[in-house]
């Protein structure tokens, strides 16, 4: 009998999340037609950082192997898109200089498969820096990690035929919409959330704790790092994808360090090791970004014209940064997870406080 | 098994140079299966050394170390651990972050068999050996008496329990030999007699063969059979405990060599 109630409910349950999860890409299908195109464009930047923020924090935070180059796996997964969903006409015009070599210059594939290479050739990129990186520890690897993410930008700058330079990509078509990008977060957080409740997630978090007890424990440092660090550029490569779809052209100078600092700062706002304080930081920030571009318009306050200053932005980010380090050292949520179950032992133990106040 | 017979853990003329100091010089051991064996000496007499060579943190300069006959020297630890040696560390090195539970999960992690694919999908061979590790990580616990601090963080735990935990998980990666090194080390003498006995009940139940490094003298005459005492890298003495008790190398390098009274 027992059996059977769990059976039910198990079905229920995973019924209840495939409707829900089928309203939310009805309501984004349909937001996307009949929201206005900055909403729009904020809430897919939103999607396109949660996923890329929750690869930084697998490599970063739950593994603690601290990497600074998301940015040049962006760069790879942004120009995989999109030399492969651009249509050869459009590429003909675009490389003026040098043409694009054969066979790129013919093809053009689906959003969908061209997504999926840039997850194979950024998670090949990332095995090959990987591999030899993850035997220094700490700034060593930081430093490492950076200077491949420039080398990135510097060869991307400079193979023209493949890359068309520094003049990059113009007329990428824009195939990104709402329910990609929030798609691709959702994958996102169900691939971090499986592999965090599997023996592999521990064994990740054991690494990062102390990395001789685990090999001693028998885990494979190597094989686990570059799990790690493989998985980490596949949804950086991804993202960059989408990204590059969404706002149809791409430059080797948009993937510099502040791409990096930008993604680095969602993941130690939300916390490194949290997969809900990633989801909600990453969004948090992303919609800060544009609402706080307010503050570099020119304005008057009370009588006095004030020019406005750019970059006034970074400084109010600043701030706000130092704050989290000053006040919540570990980002809000820590290396915890809201959770329905964290919300109702909450709910419990506020109740029995209750009643042990009255009794 | 095939292996019967064969002695679990043979250290054969093992020696470690660090730069031009010589930690351990042709150490030579021999454990046979199922034995309590201690591993005895002052400090930096390099016992810890030994422990990190069988246990594939250092790799020997010169010599071999056998595990039932196979060559294991210069394994790294994560093959050495799956070949079925599991040790303890003299500071405590817990996962601190990580539950009680999930350091034990850690090391049953090493004998799992669904693959990576299977737990992205949670796939029914993942789900039940999760299930399975659980209820086994569960057992464990309780053979140490950590039962009701499942949920706790590792560092949230006592230091006697920390050390309990450190055993629960090197068990738990499903070991022939155990190495502890210094278990007892910071323990009152309750705690002391506690440790005693969880040592030599999980020997019968895990079939054991325990190699024991200890500074606590009433712990090793207690409960080791045959031990041997290292002195500057050098193996000074080996026996039972009552011919170390009364060997007058190992009372010179405890108590001094009384070099200015024979001046």
């Amino acid at each position: 009998m027992m059996a059977r109630k769990r059976v039910v409910l198990s079905i229920l349950k995973i019924a209840a999340v495939c409707a829900a999860l089928v309203l939310f890409f009805l309501l984004l299908a349909w937001g996307q037609e009949h929201w206005d195109a900055y909403t729009v464009r904020i809430l897919n930047l939103c999607g396109i950082y949660i996923g890329i923020t929750l690869g930084l924090n697998l490599c970063n935070g739950f593994t603690g192997q601290f990497s600074l180059g998301i940015a040049g796996f962006m760069a790879v997964g942004a120009y995989t898109t999109a030399l492969l969903t651009m249509a050869p006409a459009i590429k003909q015009a675009v490389y003026f200089i040098e043409p694009l070599i054969y066979p790129l210059n013919s093809i053009q594939w689906g959003f969908l498969p061209s997504l999926l290479m840039a997850a194979i050739v950024s998670g090949i990129v990332g095995f090959l820096v990987g591999a030899p990186a993850i035997r220094f520890r700490g700034d060593y690897l930081a430093i490492t990690t950076l200077g491949f993410a420039e080398i990135i930008r510097v060869l991307f700058t400079n193979i023209v035929p493949i890359t068309n330079g520094a003049l990059g990509l113009k007329g990428i078509p824009p195939h990104t919409n709402l329910v990609w990008s929030w798609g691709f977060a959702l994958v996102c957080v169900a691939v971090m959330a499986r592999l965090m409740r599997s023996g592999f997630g521990r064994a990740l978090k054991a690494i990062r704790d102390d990395e001789i007890a685990a090999e001693a424990m028998g885990v494979n440092l190597f094989s686990h790092k570059c799990l790690a660090f493989v998985v980490s550029a596949m949804m950086a490569g991804v993202g960059g994808g989408l990204l590059g779809n969404l706002i149809t052209t791409i430059d080797p100078n948009m993937f510099r360090f502040p791409l990096t600092f930008t993604v680095l700062m969602m993941a130690v706002l939300g916390g490194l090791g949290s997969i809900t304080g990633t989801v909600i930081s990453a969004a948090l920030v992303t919609v800060a970004m544009e609402a706080l571009r307010a503050l570099e318009e020119p304005r008057v306050i009370f009588g006095l014209a004030l020019p406005g200053i750019p970059g006034m932005r970074m400084v109010v980010f600043s701030v706000a940064l130092m704050m989290v380090i000053l006040f919540f050292p570990k980002g809000f949520m820590g290396d915890r997870e809201l959770s329905l179950d964290r919300a109702k032992s909450l709910a419990t133990r506020l109740r029995r406080a209750n009643t042990s106040r009255q009794g | 098994m095939s292996d019967k017979g064969l002695p679990a853990l043979v250290c054969e003329n093992v020696t470690m140079r660090f730069g031009g100091l010589t930690a351990v010089s042709e150490f030579n051991l021999v454990v046979p299966e199922g034995a309590l064996f201690g591993l005895i000496g002052p400090n930096g007499a390099g016992k810890t050394t030994v422990f990190n060579i069988v246990s594939g943190v250092l790799h020997p300069s010169a010599g071999s170390v056998k595990l039932f006959g196979d060559d294991i020297s210069g394994f790294s630890p994560d093959r050495i651990a799956h070949r079925g040696i599991a040790r303890t560390f003299q500071n405590i090195r817990l996962f601190r972050n990580l539950t009680v539970l999930d350091n034990v999960l850690v090391g049953l992690h090493v004998r799992r068999e669904a693959n990576l694919a299977e737990a992205l999908l949670a796939l029914p061979r993942h789900r039940a050996e999760e299930a399975r590790m659980a209820s086994t990580a569960t057992q464990l616990l309780r053979d140490v008496g950590l039962e009701d601090f499942s949920s706790y963080r590792a560092s949230a735990l006592p230091y006697g329990q920390q050390r309990r935990l450190e055993i629960a998980r090197a068990l738990a990666t499903g070991p022939r030999v155990l190495l502890l090194d210094e278990p007892a080390a910071g323990m009152n003498p309750a705690e002391t007699e506690d440790l005693m006995r969880l040592i030599t009940d999980i020997r019968e139940r895990f079939d054991l063969t325990i190699l024991l490094i200890e500074h606590e003298m009433k712990v090793v005459m207690g409960i080791c059979e045959r031990m041997t005492v290292l002195d500057h890298g050098e193996t000074i003495a080996e026996g039972t405990p009552a011919e170390i008790q009364c060997n007058e190398r190992v009372i010179k390098a405890y108590l001094g060599g009384g070099v200015v009274a024979e001046n």
